[in-house]
């Protein structure tokens, strides 16, 4: 089912992209690639999660998509990070961030 | 913004959807490509490489209805496809269709009409400029020289205005015709920020001491009486006998300040003077025709409102005190304090009258839509079960439950809008009927019913909330199927959650009616009591017959001669049994009332111990058909010079002269100044009678003779006929009309005038009668639909039963065994609830108890008896069962 996104925790999709996208704007395959790629295959990302992620983060106007042709001149749909997003990006990564390290100390002191 | 945003993008996308579209399939297929591509890069080969990456991406169909979902506008279009689909299921099924909406609109119409007369008589404001900044500057009415004192005086207001209300005649002689007339001082159009809908409106010029005869319409006026004509304004109106210059119209939809009244014309308060001659109400320090308000100026507040009024109260009360009073009651009159109050909604004396009855109507009406909610709710479980294959079939191509949940509340949504639709319609309806029954012979009631956010915003509400209780239970069972036994197609056992959840609702329905039932029943007793009452006189067949000297300007020296040759003409008519006279008719609206002493040591005397008076001539008695028990009737000889007697009623005699026989005994009463008036002598003892309303106690009551007292300029005369009343009045027009045409007189029957005083208890018990019989209907449809369903369902059992031998009476029996399991529960139910809520009627009630046993009892075995009949009917169907017929068709 699509909605199942493997082991990804609910809600860091949206992060995750935005993160691949801090680094140059890409295609839909090319962030799935890369977010399994990163994470070492620990990440599958569905294209029944990832599609809808980018139009719930286009509608937000944290990302911003255009039509270019890819390196092997076809066209595709690249998507890039706005300012808003680069914004969303670091308070989602500080939350993370710290939710991350609290959710680590609870379980090194149990 | 992101709102924006995401609003904006959903704009776009909806208006380009092919676009968006083709967007779609084409990223979609990019990220396949590339997908492949590198598969084969990988060294697949392409036709494996293109499987695997279809593989990985799924469904392409389900991805992008994934993608779809992530917007909003989709939720828009899935509903709007929705309604489309509902709306096709609803015309293909019109009985059904037509049951539900008659049903709500019966329903929510009611509540509607109720709802409104709540708006108009307590929630609307004012029809005027910024109606909150309005307040009230005394609770009570107000004479001409202390609204004087006010007005000049006062430094709180911005604008300050005074009114009072009046009738005015139109006719110039014979029948009056009565408009109702609007007192204003100069500054109230100006204050209340109105504008003249034609000509112009009065202004403080035209309020002053010795003014010309000025009037305003009303713009309803206006259009009835002038058709609305330009040339109203500038044109004479002849009121009470006078002339008056109409100057302009009254801007539209401005009744005045009362609500539940309206005015026709308005006229400036100095224009009393016209009206009154030399002895004006204008100068009366004891008239209290009058009431005023202001428009409090800004940075006032509520408390520097009521502290700066009551600082000037002193010296106001003071300037105006009456001076023919007591010294014990001017100190009193010196203390008193001007209160403001609010009037942004108006004021109202029909509030303290039905706000509880209309707070009563609206829990009945709640209740009666409730019924409604359950009946339909139980047919549209009858339905889902029918609908059982349409579900699983569409659940079986893909649709998800929430989803087809979502189509059966619109479904139930868009019926409750259309039951809400005709509902408005039968409540407008309904509210101009019951203006009309809440009117009497001497009150015209009205109120605004122009449709307001409120009422429409109450009427969606109810609509929606109405639409999701009934809706909601049926989705929930209706969307829970499993394919398999609904293609099989099985009849399941009697005991399924729907058919227990059927029972319920119908045990419910029986207990809420019965509540409506009881509280009718109490209602319709407190009618019949009052209807019934001894009111000491028969008012059958009687005319009153009131006759205006002053308006015909006959000169009071003239009155009783005038007086005798009316009553002469009176009698001499065919058909006419007995005819009276008196100052007062009882039940009217006027009541005379002071404090005597006996000549007898009693407990009582005081202000609590008023007494009250009517001045008769000796025809009286008789022609009211109150009877004399004791002592004698007044006859020619109790002249002006003659010794002063009277005749009391049985209270009187009872309170006033206990443990003797009041004949011969003497009481004085309280004149002007607390004074004690010479003695009268009581010379007759009458039955006890009704004074100012049937609801009182009887009052205790004294009758003067009129050939003592003096004639007054407007009296009444009581004609029993033999004849209908109706044949009476051209008759009585005639005779009147023979001794001087200018005289305007009004007819009606006492019986009307008995009626009148009991109008808010008959409107009342008919309404709760007649939404307790809705309730009763809807109950008994109920019981009977979902009996015949049960014992459809139950064919195949019944079926086989009887192939082994049951009697169709033992079949009856079986059925019967639920309904009375079921009556039994909800009977008890709601006598408990009645028990626990009728309470609630207290005051309303007169006679009955508001926990009466009997009305209780009948309530509740009317209740059983209709339900069991309807329940033996369709148990009935169960026994003319076919064995082989029902064993057959599975």
């Amino acid at each position: 089912m699509p909605e199942k996104t493997g082991a990804l925790v609910q809600g860091t999709l949206d992060m995750l992209i935005l993160k691949t996208l801090a680094l140059e704007p890409m295609h839909g395959y090319g962030i799935a690639q890369r977010i399994e790629q990163i994470s070492q295959g620990v990440f599958s990302v569905n294209p029944g999660s990832l599609f809808p992620a980018f139009r719930r983060l286009e509608r937000e106007a944290w990302i911003k998509a255009m039509w270019k042709p890819t390196d092997n001149n076809r066209r595709a749909k690249y998507y890039a990070l706005t300012a808003r997003g680069r914004k969303q990006l670091q308070s989602e990564a500080d939350t993370w961030g710290r939710q991350s390290a609290a959710i680590a100390r609870i379980l090194e002191a149990c | 913004m992101a709102i924006w945003h995401r609003f904006l993008g959903g704009l776009r996308a909806l208006m380009h959807r092919t676009r968006t579209e083709q967007d779609m399939d084409e990223e979609l297929r990019a990220f396949l490509d590339a997908s492949t591509e590198r598969r084969m890069r990988a060294g697949m080969p392409e036709a494996q490489a293109r499987r695997a990456a279809r593989v990985e991406m799924g469904s392409v169909e389900s991805v992008k209805e994934e993608i779809r979902g992530a917007a909003w506008e989709t939720a828009i279009e899935a509903l709007w496809t929705d309604v489309r689909y509902s709306v096709r299921i609803l015309i293909k099924a019109p009985v059904f269709t037509a049951v539900v909406v008659f049903t709500l609109a019966l329903g929510i119409g009611a509540n509607t009409a109720i709802f409104s007369l709540i708006d108009s008589l307590l929630l609307k404001t004012l029809p005027v400029e910024k109606p909150e900044e309005l307040a009230q500057v005394y609770e009570s009415g107000l004479t001409n020289p202390l609204w004087e004192q006010i007005r000049d005086r006062q430094d709180v207001f911005s604008g300050a205005f005074a009114w009072g209300s009046d009738l005015f005649n139109l006719a110039q002689g014979g029948i009056v015709q009565n408009a109702d007339g609007f007192w204003v001082s100069g500054d109230l159009f100006r204050t209340l920020g109105l504008h003249p809908a034609a000509g112009r409106l009065l202004t403080v010029d035209d309020d002053r001491r010795g003014c010309a005869a000025l009037a305003v319409l009303s713009y309803a006026f206006w259009q009835t009486h002038d058709g609305g004509a330009a040339s109203a304004v500038g044109s004479t109106l002849s009121l009470d006998g006078h002339p008056f210059e109409v100057i302009g119209v009254a801007p539209r939809g401005f009744y005045g300040v009362s609500v539940g009244g309206k005015f026709d014309v308005a006229l400036p308060l100095c224009a009393a003077a016209v009206l009154d001659g030399p002895r004006t109400r204008l100068d009366r320090r004891s008239s209290w025709w009058l009431r005023a308000a202001g428009r409090v100026k800004p940075g006032i507040g509520p408390a520097q409102l009521k502290a700066r009024l009551g600082a000037l109260s002193p010296t106001i009360f003071e300037a105006a005190l009456p001076q023919d009073w007591d010294p014990k009651s001017q100190d009193n009159f010196r203390k008193r304090v001007l209160k403001p109050a609010p009037m942004a909604t108006g004021l109202s004396g029909l509030r303290e009258e039905y706000e509880q009855p209309l707070r009563i109507l609206m829990a009945v009406v709640g209740l009666v839509l409730l019924i409604a909610c359950a009946n339909i709710a139980s047919l549209l479980m009858a339905r889902a079960a029918a609908r059982g294959k349409e579900m699983a079939m569409r659940q079986a191509l893909g649709a998800s439950r929430l989803r087809l949940m979502r189509q059966l509340i619109v479904e139930c949504v868009l019926l409750s809008f259309a039951g809400a639709a005709f509902g408005l319609l039968l409540a407008r309806w309904g509210d101009k009927l019951l203006a009309i029954s809440l009117s009497t012979v001497n009150h015209q009631v009205f109120f605004d019913f122009a449709l307001d956010g409120r009422v429409l915003a109450f009427t969606a509400a109810i609509a929606t909330f109405t639409g999701l209780l009934f809706g909601v239970a049926p989705a929930l069972l209706g969307t829970r199927t499993s394919l398999t036994s609904a293609i099989k197609a099985n009849h399941g056992g009697a005991g399924g959650p729907r058919t227990r959840l059927r029972l319920w609702i119908v045990a419910s329905q029986v207990a809420l009616s019965l509540v409506l039932l009881v509280a009718a029943g109490l209602l319709l007793r407190t009618f019949r009591n009052l209807a019934t009452a001894d009111i000491g006189f028969d008012p059958d067949r009687v005319l009153l017959v009131n006759v205006n000297m002053f308006t015909a300007k006959v000169p009071p020296a003239d009155f009783t001669g005038t007086y005798r040759r009316i009553a002469d003409e009176l009698r001499a008519l065919p058909g006419v049994v007995s005819s009276a006279r008196s100052q007062l008719t009882p039940l009217g609206d006027s009541t005379w009332n002071t404090i005597i002493h006996s000549d007898v040591p009693h407990a009582v005397v005081g202000e609590d111990d008023l007494v009250y008076f009517n001045q008769v001539d000796p025809a009286y008695f008789a022609t009211l058909r109150t009877p004399l028990l004791a002592g004698r009737n007044f006859t020619s000889a109790d002249s002006a010079h003659a010794p002063a007697v009277a005749v009391i009623n049985q209270t009187l005699a009872r309170t006033f002269f206990p443990a003797v026989n009041p004949i011969g005994h003497t009481y004085r009463a309280e004149g002007g100044g607390r004074k004690l008036d010479p003695p009268v002598e009581v010379v007759g003892v009458v039955t006890d009678a009704k004074y100012e309303t049937v609801r009182e106690g009887t009052l205790p009551t004294i009758f003067l003779p009129l050939s003592q007292g003096g004639d007054l300029p407007v009296e009444s005369f009581e004609v029993r006929s033999a004849l209908p009343p109706s044949v009476m009045v051209a008759e009585i027009q005639h005779a009147v009309a023979a001794v001087n045409r200018e005289i305007p007189i009004e007819v009606h029957t006492l019986s009307a005038q008995v009626e009148q005083s009991l109008t808010r208890e008959r409107v009342l018990a008919l309404l709760s009668a007649f939404f307790g019989a809705v309730a009763l209907l809807l109950a008994t449809i109920g019981l009977y639909g979902t009996l015949t369903y049960l014992v459809a369902q139950r064919r195949t059992e019944f079926g086989i039963r009887m192939a082994l031998g049951a009697t169709s009476r033992s079949i009856l029996q079986l059925v019967m065994r639920d309904v009375a399991m079921l009556l039994s529960v909800g009977i008890a139910a709601g006598i408990a609830m009645s028990l626990a809520t009728t309470q609630l009627l207290g005051a309303l009630l007169f006679g009955v108890a508001a926990r009466d046993p009997l009305t209780m009892a009948a309530g509740g075995t009317l209740m059983a008896a209709v339900s069991l009949t309807a329940g033996l009917l369709a148990a009935r169907r169960a026994t003319r069962i076919d064995p082989m017929v029902a064993l057959r068709q599975d």
